[in-house]
């Protein structure tokens, strides 16, 4: 932990710039959006006052931390246990996964969670680093079919089988 | 010359570590430990960890054989040991061994099966006693 | 007593054979993905909270109530062999713990956790049932504007004291309850915040909010910086504990529980506090305080039983006033929610059997931990060999079945993903989770009070202020904002330039 002293040139978090606009734009879509709400006659509140405290606390906390950031203020990253916050950011490896977790959010109604399933951890696993890519296929479709079944018999809550209807 | 031995902290690395020594005794060499993980457990037991390599170092020490460890960190195991291999000039790389159930050659891929096949030089496999 | 009849009642109706079942399975199920490491309590809940799906409502409770200890317990198990604190609670616990490890005493280390767990956690229950009751006959008679000033405390005690940077705290604070605006409001029948997206009129639902925040942002978060290296793990053996350990532990137990059970009560959200202010006891009355940073068994026994001390106290506000202090807290709400149980002052009217049979299975749950744990420590320590590729591939796969499951619906999925995002960003920011969730959980019911209030007064302010107890807990709100703020300043007078929002100032894991 190092304290910002005097001499240091001030660090700028740009990153921090585009989060203080994202919450005022959210803010600001709060307010706006509180405008449009109607208030009923012998309702002495309404629906408007909360978002209207939420929505300008929100553009005010947005100031702030622009203000803050202009002053050289830097965020800490959280860590954790399997965190390495020395190496930069693997936006690869997090592209790779989000681009994994869509595609299973496109396909699951088209051919069914059981293989969509087994895909997202196959895809997963491998995005991750993992290189026993056919033993994750077959880790991933037991866990797949199986949470399937689990849902269909367990708890009588059946998902959409897909292309797999009548086999599963 | 130099031989490379690839090193797991248990009996299978121990039995590697005793073939590899003998060897370099009589073709008069040094010999290379390789520890190589993927780091990506939590908890590897395979790993030589800082204390585990500190106390092989200091038994290697003792030894007649001029001896260095190297611990690396990569993708993939036998590449490791490979490409250490080649990057020293080995003239042989020995490895141990373990049994292996049917299902388990099926879904593990063996490092050592992979070290056999990739090794630009003769490669010797020992079983633990 | 009364309650302790009662309590003895709900043992006779959580002791049939299929409630054991479940209270043996959650705990197991707590103590897995307590053990793997980054997977907290939290994230366990919120995972596993479809599984409730199916189960009738009492079973799902208890089962809940397994995996909250289970997950606490294999927390602890994780700081003391590997160091590597899950969650802020067990940072404490991993000081000594893991020094004693390193001597060789992982097995006491880890017994004396896991008995003084039993020990606080079993104290700590019967506590609540003492407790939670009264305290409920209380709050019914507690108006509106007091509970809308008690929220506000709530939520400014965990935003503004708790946490490193209070720019930060308050800005998680507000994107929760921002989140909680999403949907209909209740009272007018109007959709707001839905961006005129129809999926959106029911609100988001929480399970998808709290698997997106904390299984797909922090697997994402620690995709991006995943750890390469393997740690040294201690191997250990069937925990146990000898004569000398007995005796240097069980004083620790007892007033590590004493230390826990109250803040866990307290609006103030969490077990940060009470561990700490335990390990400080310990090390002030040892006796050879030498020891202390070198394997003492009371900063393991002390810190470890304050931690489940405190998490059973969460249970009073949340039976008796509905009102969760933790993030663990939060989903147990959000879980209790999905069966139409409305956790508040009439709860321990109307649903008498449920409460008292939830906490009649926490206390077998705990039993269960013990018995159960003692033995299976060295398998458990063998879990920390999951390659992390596979094990963050589960937990990407549960959080999307989890979401998708909800409603069958692929656009849960996409909302999952959406607050995912937010969950890594929140992270990368260094914003604390816990105003945020909290935000999202008690901004709407702080808004139903606040109406209910003001609708009193005619709209006018005086409504907020209405009852003397109100005002008390606005004096405390108004101290909890200040007070801090003014110890900075007195403590570093020479700072000008001290940055409102600077995480630099204390450091206080999350």
């Amino acid at each position: 932990m190092n304290e910002p002293t005097v001499e240091q040139a001030p660090r700028v978090d740009r990153a921090q710039y585009v989060l203080a606009a994202v919450l005022a734009a959210v803010g600001v879509y709060t307010l706006v959006d509180a405008r449009g709400l109607n208030v009923g006659f012998g309702d002495p509140v309404g629906p408007r006052i909360f978002p209207y405290v939420v929505g300008t606390g929100m553009v005010v906390l947005a100031a702030l931390l622009a203000v803050a950031t202009a002053r050289g203020d830097v965020a800490q990253g959280e860590e954790g246990e399997d965190v390495d916050l020395t190496s930069p950011a693997d936006w690869v490896t997090v592209g790779k996964l989000v681009a994994i977790l869509v595609l299973n959010l496109l396909l699951v109604n088209v051919v069914g969670w059981a293989i969509t399933g087994a895909l997202l951890f196959a895809g997963c696993a491998w995005a991750l680093g993992s290189r026993t890519l056919v033993r994750d296929l077959l880790v991933g479709t037991v866990l797949s079919v199986g949470s399937w079944y689990f849902f269909y018999v367990g708890l009588d809550v059946p998902l959409p089988p897909g292309i797999l209807d009548g086999i599963l | 010359m130099t031989i490379v031995v690839g090193y797991v902290p248990n009996r299978h690395g121990e039995a590697a570590l005793d073939a590899g020594l003998a060897e370099a005794r009589l073709r008069g060499g040094d010999v290379v430990v390789v520890n190589a993980t993927r780091g990506d457990a939590l908890v590897d037991r395979r790993h030589l960890g800082d204390a585990a390599a500190a106390e092989l170092e200091a038994r290697l020490a003792g030894l007649d054989v001029p001896t260095s460890v190297r611990r690396v960190l990569g993708a993939d195991v036998a590449e490791e040991v490979v490409r250490v291999a080649d990057e020293v000039g080995a003239a042989l790389v020995v490895i141990g061994l373990r049994h292996r159930s049917a299902v388990g050659k099926v879904l593990m891929g063996s490092v050592a099966q992979r070290v056999l096949l990739e090794a630009r030089c003769p490669v010797l496999a020992v079983k633990a006693g | 007593m009364d309650n302790l009849q009662l309590l003895l009642d709900g043992f006779q109706s959580a002791a049939t054979p299929t409630n054991l079942l479940y209270a043996a399975l959650g705990v197991l199920i707590g103590t897995f993905v307590g053990v793997l490491p980054g997977i907290g309590p939290a994230m366990a809940l919120a995972l596993l909270l479809p599984l409730t799906y199916g189960l009738e409502s009492t079973q799902s409770l208890i089962m809940f109530a397994g995996i909250y200890y289970g997950g606490m317990y294999g927390g602890s198990t994780t700081s003391i062999l590997l160091n590597t604190p899950g969650e802020s609670a067990s940072v404490m616990t991993a000081i000594e713990g893991n020094k004693m490890a390193k001597r060789g005493r992982a097995a006491q280390a880890l017994a004396t956790a896991a008995i003084g767990s039993f020990v606080a956690g079993t104290i700590g229950t019967v506590l609540v049932a003492l407790f939670a009751p009264e305290i409920a006959d209380q709050a019914v008679r507690i108006g509106a504007p007091s509970y809308f000033a008690i929220m506000l405390l709530s939520l400014v005690l965990v935003t503004a004291v708790l946490g490193a940077s209070r720019l930060r705290g308050f800005i998680g604070l507000f994107i929760g309850l921002t989140i909680g605006l999403v949907g209909l409001d209740l009272s007018t029948g109007q959709a707001r915040l839905t961006g005129g997206i129809t999926q959106l009129v029911d609100g988001v639902d929480i399970v998808v909010v709290a698997v997106g925040l904390f299984a797909i942002g922090e697997s994402l978060w620690i995709a991006a910086h995943l750890r390469r290296q393997p740690l040294d793990v201690i191997p250990v053996g069937r925990p146990f504990m000898g004569r000398e350990d007995w005796g240097r532990s069980w004083r620790p137990w007892l007033r590590g529980t004493a230390i826990g059970f109250p803040f866990g009560a307290l609006p103030a959200g969490g077990a940060e506090t009470p561990t700490f202010l335990s390990y400080v006891t310990e090390k002030r009355l040892a006796r050879d305080r030498d020891e202390f940073g070198q394997g003492a068994i009371e900063g393991v026994a002390g810190p470890e039983a304050a931690n489940n001390a405190s998490a059973a106290g969460m249970f009073v506000p949340l039976l008796a006033l509905g009102l969760p202090v933790t993030a663990t807290a939060s989903i147990l709400l959000a879980a209790m929610k999905t069966y139409g149980i409305q956790p508040g002052p009439s709860l321990l009217e109307d649903q008498a059997d449920l409460v008292w049979t939830l906490l009649a299975s926490l206390l077998i749950g705990n039993t269960l931990l013990l018995v159960i744990n003692l033995p299976l420590a060295p398998l458990w320590a063998r879990l920390l060999q999951v390659p992390r590729p596979q094990l963050y591939a589960g937990i990407l796969f549960f959080a999307s079945l989890g979401a998708y499951a909800v409603d069958q619906n692929p656009f849960d999925i996409a909302l999952l993903l959406v607050f995912g995002a937010v969950g890594f960003a929140v992270r990368r920011f260094g914003i604390p989770m816990l105003p945020l969730i909290l935000g999202v959980i008690i901004g709407p019911l702080m808004e139903v009070k606040m109406r209910e209030a003001l609708d009193i007064s005619d709209g006018h302010l005086s409504g907020l202020f209405d009852e003397g107890l109100a005002i008390g807990v606005y004096v405390l709100v108004v101290l909890a904002v200040v007070v801090p703020v003014v110890v900075d300043r007195v403590r570093s007078p020479r700072t000008p330039h001290d940055q409102p929002g600077a995480t630099t100032e204390r450091e206080v894991p999350r």
